[in-house]
């Protein structure tokens, strides 16, 4: 059987023809078009995300593979030309501890930075059977914990950072990296900076370090992955370590809220991080071989009262040599658009891993870099790839001179302050808006059943007592005012006091008391019985 | 006209829902050939044959092939393999002798065909100049002495005229080869340093080498699994739909010597049929792969045609309409790659992503408005009284895939059986792994690796006992999961495993590692409980304190990295100990790749990335019909099945609706009950999204998504939106049938966002806690002011006054022990007994009274 199309049918059939075909023009890149698979390797600290993005742009017929290793191990294969490109946190130091050469050799290549983060602090501390979540701690104390100076949770300077509030007595345990670690080399450059007396009294001489010293009860374990577990495993009571934020997000571990300069205690949202960046200095001299890097002594000094000190962020090593031994044209366009893909929108889901989105300073840096890729090659198609087009939460794409971070990220609660609170609620859990952030500094996650009132859940808490005489705005749990503004209120301090993680004594007598009971519960009615017939008998 | 020649070819690959190592279904494009050869030594110009085989060398498909597919080639009636390395790939396969060497090479093995389109040694990829070029001796330039080679060949240097001395840092008075490679482009590396390699070659890149040596057992059998790579993967081999390839096979069979030849050339291997070569002893050179390119080897190879499938079309990068993010299971995730291209090229539809995330916190996100929909594979606990949908949107479940070599270099394991009560052993860590752990407390009698269980060994014979680290974990996921809820419900469920569990010995005596006695399953995070520090005399296990159990069992946070760490045999055992020098602190961290030949690896994957990388899966117990609870020595009366599509398919086919509305199905050992052909490890994944309070765009968003996957999305196949290998399609009718009509209903009902009736005051449900003071953020439910105090007890103290400074009184909630406290409880005990005698005499004061009225 034959049909033969009416004229006008035809039409609308050569229409529909050329307009699926336009569809196709705009959407779908030629299947052939030039993108060869790239791979790299690196830090652990970012691993989290980039897998993600490279799952992303597999769509976009990106092939990316990316092993965690390690920034130090990144940084290595990349200048022997093992990989495409490299994540490290650091810039290459010229040397490594062991007197090794920590260089790209001649391999020419950019730093170009990716995603933001915090450096955060994960602990177990069981009071009482229960997971401490809201563990507060200064710079000071932090430093002397990884230095070996404060060896016990029931330290008065634990004491004083959470406004009184004492912890048992039991050993602490910082878990370290054993294996060359970014995220090491971050945490150390902090101490270096900010803490010089106790850091190289403890290191032996100045400057940061990818290898943590293993000194006295620390332990050490490779790779971020391993550090959670040692930390959340049974024996990990005590032990403290540092990770980035999304791994104690992912696995719903507490944070440590670190105190900042503005006098705050504040964890490492995405939020929190991004404001810290602001303040980020790079190094803008584009002759110096460390063009782009970070300069964090403005983060680490910030005064808002929201900004997470350890923030920082990952760098992409590009290569950028236009006779470069591993790149092709199809490589250079793959890296390209990976990072024009990671710049943009991947930085739209950083908060809900536990990442921080690049402001925009640093995303137009990264495009700057990026463009390196065509002057190596002018086959490189780059052409409207642009900041503009970025889908950014910290900025607008159509107005680059809105400050929107500072409207959408929440201040910390009133019992954040130092002196004040401690606030009630639970850490680590990478609160992704602003009303969740806010309603997050004193909501305590997974028990939360909504529509009680703050003071029927709080019994220790008078009614009236719940409605400040500041801010309309208030904690639930601590019932302070929540707005940064709040003044009233603050300045409450509790008699502390001691807190045991457990009462041996308790458990000999309960033991017993059971044990007896027990054994009565099944004797004593049977010898009634017995003795009740025995009567009867007599009777 | 392409679409349709995927689809065709995606049908073609429709057969076992996972086949790692076994046949394919379709036989039409696999490869056979049978070829013979000799090896001669010339003596006064008679050729004596020394040695001469038939092979037959079989390619299970060759058709159609994607990146980084894996093809399996196998071949018999070779010279048996001597020398074993621990890892056969690149340049460390080199130290063998007489294996079969497999390589890709660009071109068709066709003398009729022009030259460029020819394979030749110089198109065939290796990735380490050792495998391309050689400086030797005279004595020991064998490709110069070899009997079959040319003239040219034979002069000292050899491979490229004029021969690049300069650049390849030629030694004038060595005898010197190259074989360039030459890229589809038309360039040509010489292939002589490392910085003349190809771009693509690279020693220990993250993507390791596909050419092998491969092992031949001593019947002259080998097999060994071959991953291709298109131009994608490896550009300047440059194979594709439009350039064809092939696979090379060449048994090794020895130079055959020239009449001149040194004794170096008539040496038949020092290593005996099926030893190994751990330590990388040298081998006589002239039964090794490292001369493949001599004529002796090149004229034995047997060339098999490859065709690549035309790669589908894929997204813009340019594209900037923001896309709409579904988060969670990790399982769904090759469907949901192959998915996302038929989103964006589509104007009608959206910009699809999927972020994997674990089930609890993707459904977290979705409930808050902070994500479109979840993927999760079970029900989940709601924080909101906000109704939810549950669509199911696939097929699929988790798998214990292993890798496992059997003894004397026999090949690998083809079948593993499994118990519930064998994963139950390797999850609670009940195997010591070394004599460090055998002095843990309580599991001293306990075997060291699953090998040495005797329960394993009747289920799995032929292998060795050797106790071993990995032998001893399953490696597994460290964070929250509904596929480790799925795992422990199925140990929680079976009577022996639950036994064991719960602190029976098993019928040859071993026992439950204490720490995890009689732990209350299913859980949907596995915790790492065991605090066993070993004292040791290693001074790595002196200076580091940490708990050895916990080492061996290593969890990782994601189930493609398991995947990944299967493929390369490699544990994530953390037991290494290794310092930077000697004034250095000991670390601990991972331990070392395991060579071929003595691989021992189990872990918890995806059956969807259990597919795509051809890993082999465990057939799990299914029933037992007869001697439960008592020892055993073979399989007879237990029932096990592999994750095939029939398997899954009947253990979906038990999945019961939820009494809930749109709620998720109940699918598990409870509802598989004693089907013996049903798989256990079959999981439903949702699309779950909120039936009210979503934006009208985002609800028809997700309304599209779950109607496009569970109809095109379910036609298997390699294109564009169809399923891929590892999930079961979900039809309108069959056994999925009611899968399919609630996934129906809930795309209608997410699609129209009705509010329940409980909102017909008019008040939206879903927001009030946000705007209201603490709405949100109330304390837990019922707290009594004693219950939570010690984590709390601060906290709910200080600040409720508005005044300047208050000081308020705590109540002392410290847990001090007094003795008054201790007397006291002694009184209880008094006044508790009391009561307990009390009672019941009192009773028989009114009874004796009774009796005497």
């Amino acid at each position: 059987m034959k049909l033969r199309p009416t004229r006008r049918g035809r039409t609308r059939a050569v229409l529909a023809v050329l307009l699926s075909l336009a569809v196709t023009v705009v959407l779908a890149r030629p299947a052939d078009a030039a993108y060869a698979q790239i791979e790299g390797s690196g830090s652990t600290w970012s691993e989290v995300i980039l897998q993600q993005w490279i799952a992303d742009v597999d769509a976009n017929g990106m092939k990316v593979t990316y092993n965690g290793g390690g920034s130090s191990q990144g940084r290595k294969a990349f200048g022997q030309n093992v990989t495409d490109f490299g994540i490290t946190e650091i810039p290459y130091q010229g040397k490594d501890e062991f007197g090794n050469v920590d260089s790209a050799g001649s391999r020419e290549f950019a730093y170009m930075p990716i995603i933001a983060g915090g450096t955060a602090f994960t602990y177990q501390l069981t009071v009482g059977g229960k997971l401490v979540k809201n563990l507060r701690l200064s710079g000071e104390t932090i430093a002397k914990i990884f230095t070996n100076q404060i060896t016990n949770w029931n330290d008065p300077a634990i004491k004083k950072d959470n406004n009184g509030r004492v912890f048992p007595s039991l050993k602490i345990t910082p878990v370290l990296r054993s294996d060359g670690s970014g995220t090491t080399a971050q945490f150390t450059t902090w101490l270096d900076k900010q803490y010089p007396a106790i850091w190289r009294g403890f290191f032996g001489r100045s400057g940061l370090t990818s290898y943590f010293p293993r000194k006295g009860a620390a332990i050490a374990a490779a790779g971020s992955d391993q550090v959670m577990n040692t930390i959340a495993s049974a024996s990990g009571n005590g032990h403290i370590g540092y990770v980035e934020y999304s791994y104690p997000v992912n696995k719903k571990y507490p944070v440590v809220k670190v105190l900042n300069k503005a006098g705050y205690y504040v964890e490492p949202t995405q939020y929190n991080v991004a404001v810290a960046l602001t303040r980020a200095k790079i190094n803008q001299d584009k002759g110096s071989d460390k063009y782009l890097t970070q300069i964090l002594d403005g983060v680490y000094s910030a005064t808002d009262p929201r900004a997470y000190p350890l923030s920082s962020y990952s760098y992409m090593l590009l290569p950028t040599g236009a006779k470069d031994q591993r790149m092709t044209t199809a490589k250079r366009q793959t890296l390209a658009d990976f990072m024009f893909y990671s710049l943009c929108e991947g930085q739209s889901k950083a908060g809900a891993y536990g990442y921080s989105p690049l402001p925009l300073n640093l995303v137009q840096a990264g495009f700057d870099q990026l463009k390196k890729l065509k002057t190596a090659d002018p086959k490189v198609d780059i052409a409207g790839r642009s900041v503009t087009r970025c889908n950014n939460p910290t900025f607008v794409a159509g107005n680059l001179s809105k400050n929107k971070l500072a409207e959408v990220a929440p201040q910390p609660a009133a019992c954040d302050k130092q002196g004040a609170g401690p606030c009630g609620g639970g850490t680590g859990t990478a609160p992704t808006s602003t009303e969740e952030a806010s309603a997050a500094s004193g909501d305590d996650k997974g028990t939360a059943s909504p529509g009680t009132t703050p003071a029927a859940g709080t019994p220790g808490a008078p009614a009236d007592a719940a409605v400040p005489g500041a801010s309309g705005v208030v904690d639930p749990v601590t019932g302070a005012p929540q707005a940064a503004t709040a003044t009233g209120g603050g300045d409450v301090t509790a008699v502390p006091v001691e807190l045991l993680a457990g009462r041996a004594g308790d458990e000999r007598v309960f033991g017993a008391l059971a044990a007896v009971e027990l054994v009565a519960l099944v004797v004593v009615p049977g010898m009634l019985a017995a003795l009740l017939r025995k009567r009867r008998r007599n009777a | 006209m392409r679409r349709a020649v995927l689809v065709l070819t995606a049908v073609l690959t429709v057969g076992a829902l996972v086949s790692p190592g076994g046949a394919t279904a379709d036989t039409s494009d696999a490869f056979s050939a049978t070829k013979s050869m000799e090896r001669v030594f010339e003596e006064d110009g008679d050729r004596v044959v020394v040695d001469e085989r038939t092979v037959t060398v079989k390619v299970d498909h060759t058709k159609n092939l994607r990146g980084r597919e894996r093809v399996q080639v196998s071949w018999s009636g070779a010279h048996p393999s001597g020398g074993r390395a621990t890892n056969p790939f690149g340049e460390k396969g080199l130290d063998q002798e007489y294996p079969v060497v497999v390589l890709q090479c660009r071109g068709r093995d066709d003398s009729s065909l022009p030259a460029a389109r020819r394979l030749a040694r110089e198109t065939c990829w290796t990735s380490t100049p050792r495998q391309r070029s050689v400086q030797a001796s005279e004595r020991t330039a064998l490709w110069r002495q070899d009997a079959f080679a040319s003239a040219a060949d034979r002069e000292p240097k050899s491979g490229l005229s004029p021969f690049p001395s300069e650049r390849c840092d030629d030694v004038e008075r060595l005898s010197s080869r190259v074989t360039p490679f030459k890229a589809a482009s038309g360039t040509v590396h010489l292939s002589c340093s490392a910085t003349t390699m190809a771009p693509e070659a690279a020693a220990d890149a993250a993507f390791p080498p596909a050419e092998v040596a491969a092992f031949t057992d001593v019947d002259g059998n080998g097999r060994v699994s071959f991953e291709v790579r298109t131009a994608t993967e490896n550009e300047s081999l440059g194979c594709s739909s439009t350039t064809p390839c092939s696979l090379v096979v060449i048994p090794i069979m020895g130079i055959s010597c020239a009449d001149d030849a040194s004794n170096e050339c008539l040496k038949t291997g020092q290593f005996a049929p099926g030893s190994s070569n751990y330590s990388g002893e040298g081998v006589d050179a002239a039964v090794s792969p490292v001369y493949w390119w001599a004529e002796s080897n090149w004229r034995n190879r047997i060339s098999v045609p490859l065709t690549f499938a035309t790669e589908p079309d894929v997204c813009d990068v340019k594209d900037s309409r923001a896309p709409t993010a579904f988060y969670g299971s990790e399982l769904l995730s090759q469907a949901s790659t192959q998915w996302a291209p038929a989103y964006c090229l589509k104007r009608d539809r959206f910009k699809f992503q999927h972020n994997r995330m674990a089930d609890g916190a993707a459904f977290a996100l979705m409930e808050r408005g902070d994500a479109a929909a979840a993927f999760v594979s079970g029900g989940q606990e709601a924080a909101s009284d906000t109704r939810v949908g549950y669509a199911p949107t696939a097929v699929t479940g988790f798998a214990v895939s292993y890798v496992i070599d059997r003894p004397d270099n026999a090949g690998e394991l083809g079948e593993l059986r499994l118990t519930p009560r064998l994963l139950a052993k390797l999850i609670t860590q009940s195997y010591t792994g070394s004599t460090i752990g055998q002095q843990h407390p309580g599991m001293a009698k306990n075997p060291m690796s699953i090998n040495q269980d005797p329960e394993f060994k009747a289920l799995n014979p032929g292998l060795d006992s050797i106790a071993r680290e990995a032998g001893a974990a399953l490696l597994s996921l460290s964070e929250a999961s509904d596929v480790v809820e799925s795992i422990t419900t199925y140990i929680a469920s079976d009577p022996e495993a639950a036994a064991f569990v719960k602190g029976q010995a098993d019928p040859w005596g071993m026992v439950v590692n204490p720490s995890y006695r009689a732990i209350k399953l299913p859980v949907d995070e596995w915790p790492l409980l065991d605090k066993f520090v070993p004292t040791s005399t290693q001074e790595c296990r002196r200076q580091i304190s940490t708990p050895y159990m916990t080492q061996l069992a290593a969890p990782i946070s994601s189930l493609r990295k398991i995947a990944e760490a299967v493929l390369d045999g490699w544990p994530n055992v953390q037991t290494k100990c290794t310092r930077s020098s000697v004034s250095d602190p000991w670390k601990m961290g991972r331990v070392d790749r395991q060579g071929i030949g003595s691989r021992f690896m189990l872990g918890v994957v995806g059956l969807g990335d259990a597919a795509r990388l051809d890993l082999r899966t465990a057939s799990l117990q299914t029933k037992v019909t007869r001697g439960s609870g008592t020892a055993f020595t073979d399989a007879s009366g237990r029932s096990f099945v592999e994750p095939t599509s029939s398997a899954v398919l009947a253990a979906v086919r038990t999945a019961r609706r939820s009494e809930q509305p749109f709620g998720a199905f109940a699918l598990g050992p409870a509802t598989t009950g004693a089907n013996a052909k049903a798989y256990p490890g079959a999981m439903i994944v949702y699309t779950a999204a909120r039936l009210e309070g979503m934006a009208k765009a985002d609800a028809r968003k997700v309304a599209q998504f779950i109607r496009v996957s569970t109809t095109e999305g379910q036609r298997a196949g390699a294109a564009n939106g169809q399923l891929p290998r590892g999930f079961v399609p979900i039809t309108r009718n069959g056994a999925t049938a009611a899968l399919w009509k609630q996934a129906d209903a809930v795309a209608d009902a997410v699609e129209s966002q009705t509010p329940s009736a409980a909102d017909e005051d008019g008040e939206d449900e879903t927001t009030p806690e946000k705007e209201s003071p603490g709405g949100g953020a109330p304390a837990p439910p019922g707290a009594a002011p004693g219950a939570d105090v010690p984590a709390a007890g601060p906290a709910v103290a200080p600040p409720n006054a508005p005044a300047a400074t208050t000081t308020l009184e705590t109540a002392p909630t410290a847990a001090t022990t007094s003795s008054t406290g201790r007397l006291l409880m002694a009184g209880l005990l008094g006044v508790l007994l009391l009561a307990g005698f009390g009672a019941p005499a009192v009773r028989v004061v009114a009874l004796v009274r009774g009796g005497r009225r």
